[in-house]
């Protein structure tokens, strides 16, 4: 079961470029003016970042935890999955009210 | 309302823009057309932000056609100190 292994890092990746747009816009804006509604999504947006860098590399670089997850049960490989896959669909709902 | 106002205003891509037009539509009413002459930027881009602005319950339209003017809603109006922060924090008037 190595297809939900790509997934989940496809969908790390798409959050760290999602987060990447987004934390820009918001960088930007609190530069601008200095609004702490903006400053809260910008530290929001860095962690998230940060979550997802460790996903990355644990799903491409860090052999053992590749191991462990293509040996697990599909109920870990799907409930992994969906931990980055949900969270690219909630940010992808932030995205379009952010990006207007 | 008051989350609303920031991230329409201060959090978004084009929320610096919309302060312009809600400064503007501050001194007096306007139609789309007077608003991008006014602001110096294109028509297509003046109806998105307006567009935004409605779907947020920030402006409504009186009438339909297509010199309609962009008033304040009755929820803008009651709120307006709220909206003055806002718009003071994200484009500080010279004064």
């Amino acid at each position: 079961m190595t297809a939900l292994l790509t997934i989940a890092w496809l969908a790390a990746a798409v959050n760290v470029a999602l987060l990447l747009a987004l934390g820009s816009i918001w960088l930007r804006n609190y530069r601008r003016h200095g609004a702490s509604h903006t400053l809260g999504l910008l530290v929001f947006a860095s962690l998230l970042l940060v979550q997802n860098g460790l996903w990355l590399y644990f799903y491409r670089l860090h052999s053992s935890y590749i191991g462990w997850f293509v040996n697990s049960g599909a109920d870990i490989q799907v409930g992994m999955t969906l931990l980055c896959g949900l969270e690219t669909l909630a940010l992808i709902f932030v995205f379009r009210i952010t990006w207007n | 309302m008051e989350d609303v106002l920031w991230y329409v205003l201060a959090s978004s891509r084009g929320g610096p823009t919309r302060v312009r037009i809600l400064r503007a539509l501050d001194e007096r009413p306007r139609n789309a057309n007077q608003l991008a002459t006014e602001l110096d930027m294109d028509y297509t881009t003046i109806r998105h932000h307006l567009d935004v602005l409605m779907d947020n319950n920030v402006v409504r339209r009186s009438g339909d056609d297509y010199a309609a003017v962009y008033l304040f809603t009755e929820q803008t109006t009651s709120n307006w100190d709220m909206v003055e922060t806002v718009l003071e924090t994200v484009d500080p008037e010279e004064r």
